[in-house]
């Protein structure tokens, strides 16, 4: 494997919608998918100034075909987004499904055959059709939602066998990670609680997260005067002891996108073009760790192929985005990144340095807590956030001075890890 | 009708086997098995049948309601860690464990404790469980 672009390629164009639902978020309540996906669509392409017409292709990914009932979703919105007779391929990577696009377009256009590619992620995962109405929709049970999603984990054997996810990829996780460093198990809660908090910040600031409260004002609105015993209390259970329900994912409706195009040309749609250096991808089977769960072959490896690809070193990132569907997978990543030291998350998260104004800032827009995850929107939008930041657009959740150098990492399930390195031109 | 492998693994289960293939290539198992070695990739592998002694080395728990039906009436359920004495690592619900914070945090300070099959059958299909020897 060469491991390297021929030719450059940038992020000239981002576009994410409000992380919501679709029955209840107002500003994409009663939209359709075709809808939700040309609103995040539209607004890259005009970030990017550049039309529909003028792209050569169009790469559009979701994973859950059961709650959108879209296959086949270039073409079901290609009207929508003004973009026929381009084209274009429906993908997917699961919860990497954008940033392995992005990777795709970088491909496509360091090939040589496209020079202008439209990446869309969509997903709804707390909503889906209403019986076969074009345009009604009806909420996802949390048993339902979960099942389908869990058609992309292994079918023969692990899923009829009681695979179970909230064990295999945070509770097991933690604990081989506190086994492996000597941490107590209530300081480990401790330092879920700080990075919850940090996360919820960052939501709060974020018009487009879905959660927009702080912990502290969501204690108090319950009647707890102090968080940390709202923490431990009944309206924060565990999910897979040791992890809480605020340590993982809210799930939401949303889309995401982006324009790419060659580096040499990137000047020509935007001031602010932002260079993909680099990827790294690789993806396994269950059981997605060996004999230590807090150690992953395939992230070791996603990271190590986006390092070389790009030139990047560790020293040189300014923020990071890890998946956090489940915290503690996103904060072992981090530490696998070189961007935390090892065995010392927990320590930075308790001392704020994980904030956007601390010294380590990650996931500024709230993470896959905060912000929501509408699985294949979901790698879109964090780019979204990298991109923001890098241009100084990040309003109020800014970091300063604004990174220049960006490293984000998803989980596509089950499991495609992916990197993607980024830094602004 | 041609073989399926996955019917054979499950068929084993139904007779308290453990079958996994051998890749001699390698020298690793493939556990449970599939057309090629998971290692290597080699298609040319050997059936074997595992000792189904294990080592759980941690374990947590799921939700409930779980969104497969065919555990809604063992959920919430102890779901664990484990390696097998012949290298391959799996994960599967723990019996007798509870799937409270107590009874696991006890678990987690004992330490690696030896685990052998414990073969549930749910909704007519035969489920490799384990349970603390």
């Amino acid at each position: 494997m060469r491991g390297k672009l021929k030719e450059g390629a940038s992020i000239v164009g981002v576009g994410c919608t409000r992380f919501g639902d679709l029955l209840e978020t107002p500003e994409i309540k009663g939209l359709s998918m075709q809808e939700l996906a040309a609103m995040a669509a539209q607004e890259a392409m005009e970030d990017a100034n550049i039309s529909p017409q003028e792209l050569d292709a169009v790469f559009v990914g979701h994973a859950m075909v059961h709650s959108t009932q879209l296959p086949g979703t270039y073409s079901q919105l290609s009207k929508w987004i003004g973009a026929q007779f381009k084209a274009g391929v429906h993908f997917e990577a699961q919860c990497s499904t954008t940033n392995v696009g992005a990777a795709m377009a970088a491909m496509a256009i360091a090939s040589g055959v496209y020079e202008k590619v439209l990446v869309v992620g969509l997903e709804a995962t707390r909503t889906r059709v209403k019986d076969m109405s074009p345009y009604e929709r009806v909420p996802i049970s949390t048993e339902e939602a979960w099942a389908w999603t869990d058609y992309a984990v292994n079918q023969a054997y692990s899923v009829p066998q009681g695979y179970e996810i909230f064990s295999v990829y945070n509770g097991l996780v933690a604990l081989g990670y506190c086994r492996k460093y000597g941490i107590a198990i209530e300081d480990y809660d401790r330092a879920m609680f700080e990075l919850c908090r940090t996360r919820r910040l960052h939501g709060a600031m974020n018009p487009k997260a879905i959660l927009q409260e702080t912990l502290e004002d969501e204690a108090a609105r319950l009647g707890f005067s102090d968080p940390w015993e709202f923490w431990k209390s009944r309206f924060n259970p565990f999910v897979a002891w040791p992890c809480r329900i605020r340590n993982v994912v809210t799930v939401a409706d949303g889309a995401s996108a982006m324009v790419l195009v060659r580096k040499d040309a990137a000047r020509y749609h935007s001031e602010a073009p932002v260079d993909l250096l680099g990827f790294g991808i690789a993806y396994s089977d269950l059981p997605w760790y060996d004999k230590d769960p807090s150690l992953w072959p395939i992230d070791r490896l996603a990271w190590q192929r986006a390092y070389q690809m790009s030139g990047v070193s560790p020293r040189e990132l300014d923020y990071l985005h890890t998946h956090d569907c489940s915290n503690i997978v996103g904060m072992c990543n981090a530490e696998l990144s070189g961007y935390i030291p090892e065995g010392k998350w927990t320590q930075y998260a308790r001392d704020g340095r994980l904030r956007y104004d601390g010294d380590r800032p990650m996931s500024t827009h709230g993470g896959r807590h905060a912000f929501g995850h509408a699985w294949a929107a979901s790698a879109g939008a964090d780019t979204y956030e990298a991109v923001l930041q890098m241009r100084g657009e990040a309003g109020r959740r800014q970091i300063r001075p604004w990174p220049e150098t960006c490293a984000i990492h998803t989980h596509g399930y089950a499991m495609i890890s992916t990197v993607l390195i980024l830094r602004r031109c | 009708m041609a073989d399926s492998i996955i019917k054979r693994y499950y068929d084993g289960l139904a007779e308290g086997k453990l079958l996994a293939t051998h890749c001699d290539f390698c020298d690793a198992y493939t556990f449970p098995p599939t057309t090629a070695c998971e290692h290597c990739g080699n298609p040319d592998v050997e059936w074997v049948e595992l000792s189904g002694k294990g080592t759980l080395l941690f374990a947590s728990h799921g939700a409930a309601p779980p969104p497969n039906a065919r555990f809604v009436d063992i959920a919430p359920y102890t779901y664990g860690h484990i390696v097998l004495a012949e290298g391959p690592v799996v994960q599967g619900i723990i019996t007798g464990v509870k799937a409270e914070p107590e009874e696991l945090q006890a678990l987690f300070e004992r330490g690696p404790v030896p685990v052998e099959p414990d073969i549930l059958t749910l909704m007519g299909l035969k489920v490799l469980a384990w349970k603390l020897v």
